[in-house]
């Protein structure tokens, strides 16, 4: 199969096109010692390959729990996941079940190597890529996270940062090189810089057409990193789509325990179309003293 | 009169090669607010953890909270009475299977007569609007509501310090707004607050901030002289709050005259900028 060259940065070696995920329907319910609580109650959505998505909702919302409904970590008691269209058990499906790359909340606390080499290299060695393969892979995975090999792949990984573990963690999933990434909360209990390092890497990523699907509480780096928005609440699907900010967005996010972004929030105090607030601060900035 | 004491205060976490904190340095007087900031792996948390009696000092040249000795046994017992901490994960501290025998759970620990638990428990439902939650299950609660009932549940208990470890991290913008108008309002009653944080705009809400780096005190001040220190920012892995991010850019562009930090601020300064 013929392939673009991929941007620098990215991991190398072919990707496949993107990766359409949809539901259908589905529903889930946890046990609860005698009773069950219903997470995700009829969700229907559908990420077309190479998008950014956001996933707004309260804490509790379902979000955690949809993300891997959808990576098949989580089996629905109702509904179906299609990829590409397919439903689990067709040919086909689990192979690109397992190009979704899930990064867990909290992932560095999975780190468990004595090397960042070998953690990355865990995946691909578990799907049996030939040694030089998986080199390939994870030298590729550690430059896109901003760890290069030559200086951190011999490390042990809690001999580094909190800001790098999490990266390496990120290395981790990119080195099976996935079509589309999920991240859960990944910018909880970073510091300031390292959230701002992983929000580029993420941009980066997504520039070079990796699928992106965000759940988080942080709206400001969601606006700034999602062309698209879903809120959950309570397991249903608020609304899907564009932000919509200037014709009902901002209240839509109020009312489901969140809030609109710092930019839309200052336009609209500058009496600006706050549709038109631009994702990025330095934007904005350019934008009020160009 | 310094409720927080402590100098030279170092420790290292068992196998690990290097201290986590090497020499720090803390005063905290009654009633004062203080934020604490730093890079991931500076010494925050293990400084709170410390500060509460929650893990013992390798050693200062002076460690006393609340009147206690953190070097000492007793000490190191007893300011877990006086200090309550209040960490990031609600989930981790809540063990009531409703929310009124959770606040309850402290306060039987030290075994108070059981009209003084009563009064104490009714008392803070009252205080963090938890009253018409008393019969629910924590579990079952927003993450505001747990997180909440988890400081409820720490300030049962009669405390002379509370220690703040990420509270809002894990939680959406409404809990956190929950959260933080919680804990300004202890600081109003006079409670004397050390609030850990990687949120600038949390920075903004002390009175003094003190920035650790590498397990030392680099910076102790009023949280706009931080601010505005953009190297020290830099060096500390911090960064400005959106207000500061946008303002500084204008500031440079002579568009506004002073660095705005929150958004009325900056919305006030481009106005008057415009007038």
């Amino acid at each position: 199969m013929s392939e673009p060259a991929t941007p620098a940065g990215t991991p190398t070696g072919p990707r496949e096109a993107g990766l359409s995920v949809a539901c259908e329907g589905l529903s889930f319910w946890y046990d609860e010692g005698a009773t069950r609580v219903q997470a995700l109650r009829g969700v229907e959505l559908a990420f077309a390959p190479g998008t950014s998505v956001a996933l707004l909702g309260p804490t509790g919302s379902g979000k955690s729990t949809l993300l891997q409904l959808l990576r098949g970590l989580l089996r629905p008691d109702r509904g179906r996941v299609l990829l590409d269209g397919l439903a689990a058990g067709q040919e086909g499906y689990d192979e690109r079940e397992r190009r979704i790359g899930l990064v867990f909340q909290m992932p560095e606390m999975q780190l468990f190597a004595a090397t960042c080499r070998d953690d990355v290299a865990f995946g691909p060695r578990q799907l049996g890529w030939s040694p030089a393969a998986v080199d390939e892979a994870v030298e590729g995975a550690l430059a896109a996270v901003g760890l290069p090999a030559d200086r951190f792949a011999a490390r042990h990984p809690y001999s580094l940062s909190g800001g790098e573990q999490r990266r390496l963690a990120l290395a981790g999933v990119l080195a099976m090189r996935p079509g589309t990434l999920f991240l859960d909360e990944p910018f909880v209990s970073l510091d300031p810089a390292s959230r701002r390092d992983l929000e580029a890497i993420l941009r980066e990523l997504r520039g070079g057409g990796l699928g992106l699907v965000l759940a988080t509480h942080d709206v400001d780096r969601a606006y700034a990193l999602c062309e698209s928005r879903v809120v959950l609440d309570a397991g249903v699907v608020v609304d899907a789509g564009p932000w919509r900010f200037g014709a009902g967005g901002e209240d839509l996010l109020l009312a489901h325990r969140l809030r609109p972004p710092f930019v839309v929030e200052l336009w609209r105090r500058l009496g600006r179309r706050a549709a038109e607030a631009p994702p990025e601060l330095a934007a904005a900035a350019e934008a009020l003293a160009p | 009169m310094s409720l927080i004491d402590v100098a030279g205060l170092r420790f290292r976490y068992a196998g690990a090669a290097d201290e986590a904190l090497r020499g720090v340095e803390l005063a905290v007087d009654q009633g004062e607010f203080v934020a604490v900031v730093g890079a991931n792996g500076s010494g925050k948390s293990t400084l709170a953890r410390l500060l509460g009696g929650l893990a013992w000092p390798g050693e200062a040249e002076r460690a006393i909270v609340c009147g206690h000795d953190l070097l000492s046994a007793e000490g190191h017992l007893a300011v877990r009475r006086d200090v309550g901490v209040l960490f990031q994960n609600p989930d981790n501290q809540l063990v009531g299977a409703t929310v009124e025998e959770d606040l309850a759970f402290g306060l039987e620990n030290i075994a108070l007569p059981s009209a003084e638990i009563a009064r104490r428990v009714e008392e803070v439902l009252d205080r963090f609007g938890l009253r018409a939650l008393r019969d629910r299950e924590p579990h079952l609660l927003s993450g505001g509501q747990r997180q909440r009932t988890a400081l409820a549940g720490v300030l049962a208990v009669p405390r002379r310090v509370l220690v703040l470890d990420e509270p809002t991290a894990m939680l959406d913008p409404a809990g956190r707004d929950e959260v933080l108008a919680a804990v300004r309002d202890e600081a109003e009653r006079g409670l004397t607050i050390v609030l850990v944080t990687q949120e600038m705009d949390e920075v903004l809400l002390a009175d003094r901030v003190v920035a650790l780096a590498a397990g030392r005190a680099v910076f102790d001040g009023p949280p706009r002289r931080l601010v505005a220190d953009r190297g020290l920012l830099g060096s500390l892995s911090l960064g400005l709050p959106p207000a500061a991010e946008i303002g500084l850019a204008l500031l440079e562009r002579r568009r506004v005259g002073r660095l705005p930090l929150t958004l009325d601020d900056l919305v006030i300064a481009l106005q008057a900028g415009r007038a």
